[in-house]
């Protein structure tokens, strides 16, 4: 074998976490994509198998099914909470990303997609020109960070946050969180953008986006991260009303938010505070868009989005609400394409209509 | 993993022409994840992965294989512990996961019918629509199929109460090796017509047919269910509990034990904030009226009290139930979080012989110079012991862990127990099986396996062979 990759084998993986999962299958029913296919291969056990594989030696880097299986995971982490074994999934897929998409093995649209977030300078130019940044860090203060995502397509999120918590600073020099990286097979490079991002926001970095934070979280600690409707949750709000009634709202989860910190309270009490608050079926699981998954396998995402819909539709709710900038334009695509009178809104819009 | 043979073109043609080519895999690392199951320390590599439609598939596909010689290893959500499902000898893993719709529950009759790959949890939940439910509940049952269950005569937590999955299976439909399609039993509570072929296949782990269809005995949803603890500094403290509890006169729905190891697993997963230094913890439950659960509960707790209990506590309301049900169910996956390889074994001993094999086992445990951590289902006198170990590259210690169970074995049949309570033999008992059966039981079992499978096709290497 050629690849020079090759002679790592052993060391792709943290081998604590690559020995944890014992297989004994809890995971099955939380996978998205096993749902979809019922194939071993494509269920956490399944791929973690694969890993092995990998790390053994007993398949090689270029295996058809590695490739397939490395793209076609959401990245969602639903196994996660489910797992006794306490398998740390969502690190294993960063290895593994990180080994197998290398050079030439890498998806184009991960390349473009991963080219285009590196341009920080552009994304700083398009924060000032729609009005988000403004202020300079203060140095200990809580400040919002300006995701990539709501820079170029929700900046009225960033601005209603402000809204809703004028107290935090806004500095304009901010880059990304480095989380497309991480999910992306650049690893290093994600933790380095995400360390770069804690030391130009050095207090508390509030964030619109769930994926973000979960990141950033794993990466700069804790107790330096909060999502929105974390940081809100003591604030008191009105309602939300649709002529003489209070809106339906449904919330659907961030996975990561929810999967990888914990957070899955603090937006439902928050909703169920200014509107009346409907609980969907599947709330907690993925609706396809997994960060750039929308984009490098749109028919798989519309496979696991669809049936959200169906259940979105049918749940008589006004609004759908998202705490992530991925899911909010998945799902608002999904509802337009339908013609739905369902809107897809991010939580921060919809706390501004209930603003005192 | 060892070399196994291939399977010849023609069969893949064949098996592709049956199943449609979208429900075969045959690329390397499609097999690769079907070379295991739950159970750890086996594996084969399959030559394909078929997934049938419908019985008239499997049918074919076990006449297709029966005529080529080549091995098939039927596998539900492969949850087993037992490795009832890992194809040693190669040939092709049937999976029924497209066999999976609910067809029936009838109320009237008490009954539901299920395709084999429907998930216990899925069969519970149809059942639960109608005020109705199945009582066997392994560990597993979010995953594991109802055919598996079938396969495995799987047991669970209610088991004391209610029995295991042999008392709730009215019928079945079963593919057989030589390609015929049987029903057993039907929808009756009394049929003597024939042998009970229903009760053999219950239990056959996939030797002698693959089951495409089950039909189980459904009761009345209980109107109360409660939970409740208590701490002992011991194990065997705890085993002596039981015995009271059942001297008493109770027969809980759920009488479950775990170790300050399992504890320890399990708290770090669950976060319910068991007892910090207590030696062991007896979990039970029971369900019917409130004035018979209260009853009952009042009993247990007395008898806990009496044999020396630290604390006894009982759970509040469903959700705290459900939490420690679910704690105790994760047990083994969550005792994972000790070490990266964990080894658990499934003894069964009369209930008065408990507590005398608990401290057998501590023995065993230190005489072999290996970390045992214990739980199970006490009221049935079925006890987990489990190996943990640092490493899964830890040969040595392997070794010592496996001369460590044979003398849980040869302990359990001493006692007048068994080697597998609730797993099943596959092909991780099957070494032991005859010190259990003895050499005339083993030669009959043999004679079975030949009349159903003559050309010894199914699930080779595993009970029967």
């Amino acid at each position: 074998m050629t690849d020079a990759k090759v002679s790592q084998a052993g060391s792709i993986f943290d081998p604590d976490l690559l020995s944890r999962c014992i297989s004994c299958g809890f995971c099955l029913p939380a996978c998205p994509t096993y749902g979809l296919t019922g194939d071993e291969a494509s269920s956490p056990r399944g791929r973690i198998t694969l890993m092995r594989a990998l790390d053994s030696g007993t398949l090689p880097p270029d295996d058809p099914t590695l490739a397939e299986q490395a793209s076609f995971c959401l990245g969602c982490r639903a196994c996660e909470p489910v797992c006794p074994a306490g398998v740390q999934y969502g690190e294993l897929l960063e290895q593994w990303r990180g080994f197998q998409w290398t050079g030439r093995r890498r998806p184009l649209a991960v390349r473009f997609l991963v080219f285009a977030a590196e341009r920080a300078r552009a994304h700083r130019i398009a924060g000032r020109l729609r009005g988000a940044a403004r202020t300079p860090a203060s140095a200990s203060g809580p400040s919002l960070m300006l995701g990539c995502f709501e820079r170029s397509l929700f900046p009225g999120v960033s601005r209603s946050a402000l809204a809703l918590a004028p107290e935090l600073s806004v500095p304009d020099r901010q880059g990304c969180c480095g989380a497309l990286h991480a999910h992306n097979g650049e690893p290093e490079r994600g933790r380095q953008l995400a360390e770069q991002l804690g030391a130009q926001l050095p207090g508390q970095i509030v964030t619109t986006s769930g994926g973000c934070a979960a990141y950033l979280a794993a990466v700069i600690g804790r107790d330096r991260v909060a999502e929105l409707s974390e940081y809100l949750r003591d604030k008191p709000f009105g309602e939300v009303r649709i002529g003489d009634r209070r809106a339906r709202v449904a919330l659907q989860d961030s996975c990561h938010l929810r999967n990888g910190l914990g957070v899955w309270r603090e937006p439902r009490a928050l909703l169920a505070a200014i509107a009346d608050y409907v609980e969907l079926p599947g709330a907690g699981r993925c609706c396809g868009a997994a960060g750039t998954y929308a984009l490098v396998r749109p028919r798989d995402s519309r496979r696991v989005l669809d049936p959200k819909l169906d259940q979105i539709e049918a749940a008589g709710i006004d609004y759908v609400v998202a705490v992530n900038p991925g899911c909010l334009r998945q799902l608002r695509q999904g509802l337009r394409g339908r013609k739905s009178k369902v809107r897809a809104v991010h939580i921060a819009d919809l706390l501004r209509l209930a603003a005192r | 993993m060892l070399d196994t043979p291939r399977i010849p073109q023609p069969v893949l043609t064949e098996l592709r022409a049956i199943a449609g080519p979208e429900n075969l895999r045959l690329a390397d690392g499609e097999l690769a994840v079907y070379a295991r199951d739950a159970t750890p320390l086996f594996h084969g590599r399959p030559g394909a992965v078929v997934a049938p439609a419908d019985a008239e598939q499997v049918a074919r596909i076990l006449r297709l294989a029966s005529g080529h010689g080549v091995p098939v290893v039927p596998r539900g959500a492969g949850s087993n512990l037992c490795a009832g499902t890992v194809p040693l000898a190669g040939g092709i893993v049937l999976s029924t996961v497209r066999m999976s719709r609910m067809l029936e529950v009838a109320p009237q009759e008490m009954l539901a019918r299920a395709q084999t790959g429907v998930t216990t949890q899925a069969l519970n939940d149809a059942a639960a629509a109608h005020g109705l439910f199945y009582p066997p509940d392994p560990g597993s049952h979010t995953v594991s199929t109802i055919g598996g269950n079938v396969a495995t005569c799987a047991g669970g937590l209610r088991g004391l109460k209610y029995g295991v999955t042999r008392n709730y299976v009215l019928g079945l439909t079963v593919a057989l090796p030589t390609g015929e399609i049987i029903r057993t039993g039907g929808r009756l509570w009394k049929d003597v017509a024939g042998y009970d072929l229903t009760r053999l296949l219950t239990g056959s782990e996939g030797t002698l047919g693959v089951i495409t269809e089950v039909t189980v005995a459904l009761l009345p949803q209980p109107s109360t269910s409660r939970t409740g603890l208590a701490y002992f500094d011991s194990l065997t403290q705890a085993g002596h509990a039981v015995a009271s509890i059942l001297a008493a006169g109770v027969i809980p729905s759920t009488l479950e034990f775990l170790d300050r190891r399992c504890m320890d697993a399990v708290e770090q997963y669950a976060h319910l904030g068991l007892h910090p230094n207590a030696g062991a913890l007896l979990l039970f439950g029971d369900d019917g009226d409130e004035a018979t659960v209260a009853r009952s509960f009042e009993r247990i707790a007395a008898a806990c009290a009496g044999s020396g209990a630290i604390d006894v506590q009982t759970a509040g309301d469903i959700t705290e139930s459900e939490a420690l049900l679910t704690a105790r169910r994760c047990t083994l996956p969550a005792l994972s979080r000790l070490g990266s390889l964990t080894i658990l074994e499934d003894a069964s001993v009369p209930r008065p012989r408990l507590a005398e094999m608990v401290a057998r086992i501590d023995e065993i445990a230190a005489r072999h110079r290996v970390t045992m951590a214990t739980f199970g289902h006490a009221g049935d006198g079925n006890l987990h012991p489990t190996c943990v170990l640092e490493s899964a590259a830890d040969t040595e210690g392997i070794a010592r862990a496996e001369r460590a169970f044979a003398d849980v074995f040869r302990t359990a049949i001493e006692l007048g127990g068994t080697i597998t309570g609730e797993h099943g033999v596959g092909a991780a008992k099957l070494p032991y099986l005859e010190q259990r059966l003895g050499t005339e039981q083993m030669a009959l079992l043999r004679r079975i396996k030949t009349a159903f499978d003559p050309a010894g096709i199914l699930n080779p290497g595993k009970l029967g062979s």
